[in-house]
């Protein structure tokens, strides 16, 4: 089983300790939580994850390859999806047209044979479209494939933005904000999904999110940061009963 | 591990695109193509000088499209590229001999070489910095055919003769159809390259870079490829220029020219591979009619431009593809 392994990562913005001396892991298949107030330095800890943040010291690492002297293609290369809080896609192309672009790495044919539309990269292009459609299903909205994004809601957006990692042959999936703006139906859809999706492809998700309900209800292990430390990991009703979480995190939520 | 991607067994077969769609396409291409061979039959020699500069500048808008309106990075250096074209074509038929057909791609290779590096700038700026970067690399190399006497005759210009295709002298006409030739191959491939793998990778880095990125996306090889490319159009287009005027000069590939490519872009229709046509044949056609409107032809056409933006800011093309196909 592959793990990924964050190892005494700690990041500096300017004389800002954004994390400091972050260690935890996890394998492909599970599913854990990343938790605690804003600020706590979750989001850079993904941006560390996906190479669009350098760790100022330690390492991020997948079973033997250190990832965090790479660059964020090539580390997306390497099996790691991201979905982001906000949905990037492109608005006036359609949802098949958006899913496409996540068969870049698949779809491996030159400049040279594209300019020339050879039969190859036809074939190519047949198979990947195929991909597409299956995932597209897959998600449920395949009702949607030829719709241009800008029209679609933003509850199918999210769920193309997670096609989009699917396509991509993910060991490890980030999740970042999975159901900020979504309603209870589409929050019931995605719970689901990415517990049967999940089962099926066997990887492992890191999910950063505020909704304690969803969060207890996906997750099997709970990681929880607070002003760049690592203050709290295990079960998720460990960690939400312990004291240090409830005061810096919990406690701030009820307040709110 | 099992790829999230192997999701097999289930029925083959895509769904069918809008019958429209389908047939007004495929019309549109063919009454364009047969209207544009028989063109010269019915023009007389200052028309199809105008439809040939038509057809060279939209050469030089599918390429910039593909940079500016694909990949969203802005150029201000096109006019440069045009201009190294026609004097690598120039000076290799010329100079060392080599015959038309032969110097047009050769000069437009050592162009592409030259994008490349005009790339450079754009992995690390955005925008209206980039914009003005790319402008001082055009000063630069228009400064270059400027300085570089020996060579290319300096402020002097340079006096061409008609080209010749395999001993025979290439005229008005010869060199409409070629340029007709050049457009087509060009469309096809910009054509082919928007659909595919490269044209959706410019999209998403258009977009945001982090989300190409972490779709596997490589930005700097992109961003590197569409200068490249375009450069290359460019370039070939400025080939075919030198031999439809017959005289360059440096100061004729100022940044002015890179405003009026940048213009016919965005009249057409950004991230458009029709739009690019339709600009280029805009911005060299409309003046050409309104001059006989008394004393106003430039104020009438600087108040068409922006009655065009205001109206339809997705450009000719995206407005007709509205009306037309519905989308």
């Amino acid at each position: 089983m592959t793990r990924l392994a964050i190892e005494n990562v700690s990041v500096d913005f300017g004389g800002v300790h954004a994390l400091k001396d972050v260690s935890f892991s996890f394998e492909a298949g599970s599913i854990v939580g990343l938790i605690g107030p804003n600020g706590a330095g979750k989001s850079t800890l993904l941006n560390c994850i996906s190479g669009i943040t350098r760790p100022t010291t330690g390492r991020v690492r997948l079973g033997e390859t250190v990832l965090s002297t790479r660059n964020a293609a090539d580390i997306a290369g390497q099996g790691i999806g991201r979905v982001f809080q906000h949905p990037e896609l492109v608005l006036d192309l359609t949802a098949r047209d958006n899913l496409l672009i996540a068969c870049h790495r698949s779809l491996d044919y030159g400049l040279l044979s594209e300019l020339l539309m050879l039969p190859g990269v036809w074939r190519r292009e047949r198979e990947a479209a195929q991909r597409v459609a299956d995932v597209l299903r897959r998600l449920g909205i395949a009702d949607s494939a030829d719709t241009e994004v800008r029209s679609l809601p933003y509850g199918h957006r999210k769920l193309i933005d997670l096609g989009r990692a699917l396509l991509m042959d993910i060991g490890f999936l980030l999740l970042d904000e999975p159901i900020a703006g979504l309603n209870d139906p589409e929050i019931a859809h995605l719970t689901a999904l990415l517990l049967e999706l999940r089962q099926e492809f066997g990887f492992g998700i890191l999910v950063v999110e505020h909704n304690m309900p969803f969060v207890s209800r996906l997750c099997e292990r709970l990681v929880v940061l607070d002003l760049g430390q690592l203050i709290a990991d295990g079960l998720p009703a460990e960690v939400l009963s312990d004291a240090r979480v409830i005061s810096s995190y919990l406690g701030e939520a009820a307040d709110a | 591990m099992t790829g999230a991607a192997d999701i097999a067994g289930l029925p083959a077969g895509l769904p069918k695109r809008p019958a429209s769609r389908g047939l007004a396409s495929p019309l549109l291409v063919g009454l364009g193509l047969a209207l544009a061979c028989a063109a010269p039959l019915g023009l007389n020699g200052y028309a199809l000088y105008l439809l040939t500069l038509a057809g060279i500048f939209a050469l030089v808008a599918l390429g910039l499209n593909l940079l500016t309106g694909y990949a969203g990075q802005i150029s201000l250096c096109h006019a440069a590229f045009f201009g190294v074209g026609a004097y690598a074509t120039a000076l290799l038929t010329t100079k060392a001999g080599l015959p038309y057909l032969v110097s047009l791609p050769l000069g437009a290779l050592l162009t592409t070489a030259i994008g490349a590096a005009a790339a450079v700038p754009a992995l690390r700026l955005k925008n209206l910095y980039l914009a003005i970067a790319t402008l001082g690399f055009g000063v630069v190399l228009q400064k270059i055919i400027f300085e570089w006497r020996d060579l290319t005759g300096g402020g002097g210009g340079l006096a061409l003769s008609a080209p010749t295709i395999a001993g025979y002298e290439l005229g008005a006409t010869g060199l409409y159809y070629l340029t007709l030739a050049f457009v087509i191959l060009g469309l096809w491939g910009a054509w082919n390259v928007s659909r595919g793998r490269t044209g959706r990778a410019l999209r998403i880095i258009k977009e945001s870079e982090i989300a190409a990125a972490s779709l596997g996306i490589h930005i700097a090889r992109y961003k590197v490829t569409a200068f490249a490319l375009s450069a290359f159009y460019a370039a070939l287009a400025g080939g075919l220029f030198a031999y439809l005027v017959r005289y360059i000069n440096p100061e004729s590939f100022n940044v002015g020219l890179s405003i009026a490519f940048l213009s016919m872009v965005v009249i057409g229709g950004l991230g458009t591979i029709g739009g690019s046509i339709v600009g280029a044949a805009f911005y060299v056609i409309v003046p050409e009619l309104l001059r006989g409107i008394k004393d106003a032809p430039g104020l009438v056409f600087g108040l068409l431009l922006v009655v065009v933006m205001v109206f339809m800011p997705q450009g000719l093309w995206g407005m007709a593809r509205r009306l037309v196909w519905k989308r």
